[in-house]
């Protein structure tokens, strides 16, 4: 499996990382580090607690980590997320987390995938 | 005359004289009123004891008498005897008549005559006085006037000698005559000088006015005398024993009565014509306005002959128009379903029907335009347009037509500031279209079709631009009675040279309709079988809302190479708008000489543009040339307002690095030259790289690890040193412990844990330090213009939005440096 397909299957726009990163090396590394990033637990934490405001910040650094990356579809809905969270909560956000729960998880199996194939 | 008028004169006479006597006789009355009134009044008013005479008594009188005007005055005794007061002693003509009345107590006045036979009038009024005189007895005061006296007052010659009167005792004498008049008895005139009175001898009248003068009644009778006919009228005299005679000629009473009915005939004469001419003037314009309304009607009447006409014919040019791909669809159509077996045939037929349809539909949709814009309901879709795309997909639409005809075509674009203006782009399209495929249309093969775009300032102000638009072509022209119609619907120039041509003559009709709803102009300059050009002349708004982007490339040199020099100038000027310096040349040879110089100085051209279609030796000869003097670095670019997919190959091949299509709005260049400055810059800028941002210090707060270090990777190697910062508070701890001067700005991100990037900022431009004021570029995942104004607001220089992207975080920092008095 290569990065441009790991890319395809989560949804990402891999011609657009490539072109802002430069080098395929620096786009797979960052890739990896993606599923250190605490972020997306910090917000399911957070929603959980219904500490909106802090949930909002940590949709908004998804949504900022996704467009680093150009996961598209992830993006795509973090930012649909931080919208409806950015003035407090509205039900969009109830509505939401379903698909970003597998957005998310999609894209960590995508990249997870990969870096198995790649250790083998 | 009549005698029915001779009748009305006769009693008009008697009443006017009549009436006249009348004023005379009471003017005289009056008069002689006043002296015995003033006779009168002396008896009365002397100061002294009545009945007594005295000298001074005779005094007083002879005063009082004199300043009234009394000739004499004289006491009259019981027996008719005077004595004088002062003055001559006149001789009584009836003393018999005046003592009677004396002694009754009756004032009266008569006539006397003085010892030298001059005649006065006697007045007296009774006066009783104690005389000297013992045996008779004053019974009366008289006093004598002149008779001139009496007829001046009477003005008895009055009325512009038109009548004249005179005075006469009962036995004919004259008491007062007039002038001319010399002997003494009326009767003795009548006898001599009056021919007849009204039938009757004069003895006969003389009689009949002497018993009439007894009888104290008025006489009027009608007399000719010199063979002239006079009115007389007579009346007795109050007082007196006198009568009154007036006498007017009937010759200037018929003058009058004649001059008044001649004026009255004149009148009526002159009335009759007034209204006979005021009839003929009325009939006239009622005849003018007649006429007028059937011209008009008649015109009118043309008019929609002409219409109707004009649609009939339409109808079946239209029909022909219709009916022939209409026949060649269900023509084809029958073939394919026959070889429905042959799928190369039925591909074969199906491509005739499309062609077939779209040109059908052509027609239709004219048609249906036409019909929409004479029932008035064409509305204008007014939105932003860009003239460069505008211009840009009629090239394309018309390219093909082009080459089938191979004609030649060039498109010029000069001095346009506003690239978007506020118009309906659709019409605007159909307008260019219609234009121009007309001119594909009548233009013959190898003939060549020229579309020309400028600017100048609208007279409408400066919210507008006048846009003038030039479609010229050298095709067969028009008729100069052709050109008057061309704009009407349903007509195409009938002749042989346009027979075969097809279309709706909508075209033209359909144009003018949206250029005169777009508020502009179009005319036609057009000679048969040299060429026709089209004017269009718009006047279009520019957007005020539109902010245009920030175009500027580079400080280039470049070379423009083009024939047309209005061109080369204009794309210059455009070209120093968008920062890059250029030179022109109009031919390839010079282009070359310049490109050597230059490349001898090592100071070669970053770019060159070159004309395809070049006089002598053409773009793709030259750009040869230029290839073995310059090698392959420096781009050069084939301008063209052709399709150059064609060349293309050919074209790479001469060193063509790549293409530019006309019309060159300054967008067309900046877009069209963006993606060389990468390449230029990047050939320069490969030994400098390293050292662009080299001893940047740059702090960078970001909450999340992953981006940090991201960007901490791109920027770094750009050369700069990133320090970063976790959230809004680290950073401004890092910052406040920096050395001042340390850090060269600050990439800040907003949403950030216990401090966020707006509270940073205004911390840190709120330090006491030198360096409290450098730059901060605000980073977000946020691109909404208010938070970019928050940015600002909060007091950061710049904006980037996520994703970092190191060209423009370069580009930003670069110029923020440049700003803050930092070389990059």
């Amino acid at each position: 499996m290569t990065l441009q397909e790991c890319y395809d299957k989560m949804g990402g726009d891999y011609a657009d990382v490539s072109a802002r990163l430069r080098s395929e090396k620096l786009v797979q590394r960052f890739a990896f580090k993606f599923l250190d990033d605490k972020s997306y637990e910090m917000f399911c934490a957070m929603m959980a607690e219904k500490n909106y405001e802090e949930a909002f910040r940590a949709a908004h650094t998804i949504k900022g980590v996704c467009q680093n990356l150009s996961f598209v579809r992830l993006l795509k809905t973090s930012s649909k997320m931080s919208d409806a969270l950015r003035n407090g909560w509205t039900p969009e956000a109830d509505a939401l987390m379903g698909q970003m729960e597998a957005d998310y998880q999609a894209t960590v199996a995508a990249i997870r995938e990969y870096k198995t194939e790649c250790e083998r | 005359m009549s005698s029915q008028n001779e009748t009305t004169m006769s009693d008009v006479g008697s009443l006017y004289m009549a009436s006249m006597n009348e004023r005379i006789s009471k003017h005289f009355s009056t008069m002689i009123d006043m002296r015995l009134d003033q006779m009168a009044a002396l008896t009365e008013t002397m100061p002294f004891k009545s009945g007594e005479d005295s000298a001074e008594l005779r005094e007083w009188l002879t005063y009082n008498a004199q300043i009234r005007g009394f000739g004499s005055l004289s006491y009259l005794y019981d027996d008719g005897s005077y004595e004088m007061i002062y003055g001559e002693q006149v001789k009584l003509v009836e003393p018999d008549l005046f003592m009677r009345s004396m002694n009754n107590g009756v004032r009266n006045v008569c006539m006397g005559i003085s010892s030298d036979g001059t005649q006065f009038a006697v007045i007296g009024v009774p006066f009783f006085i104690q005389t000297a005189q013992q045996n008779k007895t004053c019974i009366a005061l008289v006093g004598k006037m002149t008779l001139e006296y009496i007829s001046d007052t009477l003005s008895l010659e009055a009325e512009g000698g038109l009548t004249y009167s005179f005075v006469l005792r009962k036995d004919g004498t004259f008491v007062i005559h007039s002038a001319d008049a010399y002997r003494h008895n009326y009767f003795d005139r009548v006898r001599e000088q009056y021919d007849s009175v009204e039938g009757m001898s004069k003895e006969q009248y003389i009689a009949v006015l002497q018993e009439a003068m007894r009888n104290g009644e008025s006489y009027s009778a009608m007399f000719r005398m010199f063979g002239d006919r006079y009115q007389l009228y007579c009346s007795k005299m109050p007082v007196s024993e006198w009568y009154l005679l007036t006498v007017m000629p009937y010759g200037s009473l018929n003058e009058k009565v004649e001059a008044m009915g001649a004026r009255s005939l004149c009148l009526a004469i002159g009335s009759c014509a007034i209204i006979l001419l005021a009839l003929v003037i009325v009939f006239f314009i009622y005849f003018k306005m007649n006429q007028t309304q059937m011209k008009e009607l008649k015109e009118a009447k043309q008019a929609a002959e002409e219409a109707s006409r004009s649609k009939s014919e339409f109808l079946s040019n239209m029909s022909h128009d219709i009916r022939t791909p209409m026949n060649a669809i269900v023509g084809m159509t029958t073939i394919a379903l026959a070889n429905s077996d042959n799928p190369g045939r039925v591909q074969d037929c199906l491509k005739k029907i499309v062609l077939s349809s779209k040109h059908l539909l052509g027609l239709i949709n004219d048609v249906l335009d036409m019909s929409k814009i004479e029932s008035g309901k064409m509305i204008l879709n007014v939105e932003m347009v860009s003239l460069r795309e505008v211009m840009d997909s009629i090239v394309n639409i018309v390219q093909p037509q082009l080459r089938a005809k191979q004609q030649k075509f060039d498109v010029f674009i000069y001095d346009i500031s506003s690239e978007n203006v506020l118009c309906d782009s659709v019409r605007l399209n159909q307008v260019l279209i219609n234009l121009l495929s007309n001119a594909i249309k009548f233009t013959p093969e190898g003939g060549a079709i020229e579309i020309s775009l400028h600017e100048t300032a609208s007279p409408k102000g400066e919210g507008y631009v006048r846009m003038l638009l030039k479609v010229k072509d050298s095709g067969i022209g028009m008729s100069k009675e052709f050109q008057e119609h061309i704009f009407d619907s349903f007509v195409r120039e009938d002749s042989k040279r346009v027979q075969k041509t097809e279309g709706t003559g909508l075209g033209m009709a359909i144009t003018k309709y949206i250029v005169d709803a777009m508020g502009g102009e179009i005319r036609v300059e057009s000679t048969q079988n040299v060429g026709t050009e089209f004017f269009v002349t718009l006047d279009l708004e520019r957007p005020t809302d539109y902010e245009t982007e920030e175009m500027i490339l580079p400080d280039f040199t470049m070379l423009v190479v083009d024939d047309d020099q209005q061109l080369c100038e204009s794309t210059v000027d455009s070209l120093k708008s968008i920062g890059v310096r250029a030179e022109w040349t109009l031919d390839g040879m010079s282009a070359v000489k310049m490109v050597e110089q230059h490349h001898q100085k090592h100071n070669d051209y970053h770019v060159i543009l070159l004309d395809w279609k070049l006089p002598g030796m053409d773009g793709l000869e030259t750009a040869r040339l230029l290839r073995k003097e310059l090698g392959n670095e420096v781009p050069i670019l084939l301008l063209s307002a052709y399709d150059c997919s064609e060349i293309e190959e050919e074209a790479r091949a001469a060193g063509i690095t790549g293409f530019l299509s006309k019309p060159l709005f300054r967008s067309t260049l900046y877009y069209g030259l963006k993606p060389y400055v990468d390449t230029v810059s990047k050939a320069t800028e490969a030994e400098t790289k390293t050292a662009a941002f080299s001893g940047t210090h740059v702090l960078l707060a970001e909450d999340n690890e992953l981006n940090a270090e991201i960007a901490q990777e791109l920027l770094t190697d750009e050369g700069m040193t990133l320090d970063w910062a976790e959230n809004g508070q680290i950073c401004i701890e890092k910052f406040e412990q920096s050395p001042v001067g340390y850090y060269d700005a600050i990439l800040m991100d907003i949403r950030m844990p216990v401090k966020n990037g707006y509270e940073a900022t205004e911390t840190i431009r709120g330090m006491e330090r030198a360096d409290a004021n450098l730059p901060i570029i605000a980073m977000t995942a946020d691109a909404f213009s208010e938070d970019v104004q928050r940015c600002i607001a909060h007091g950061m220089n710049a904006h980037v939005a996520k994703p970092i992207d190191v060209k423009e975080v370069s580009r930003i920092l670069s110029r923020c440096l440049e700003k803050s008095g930092k070389k990059a």
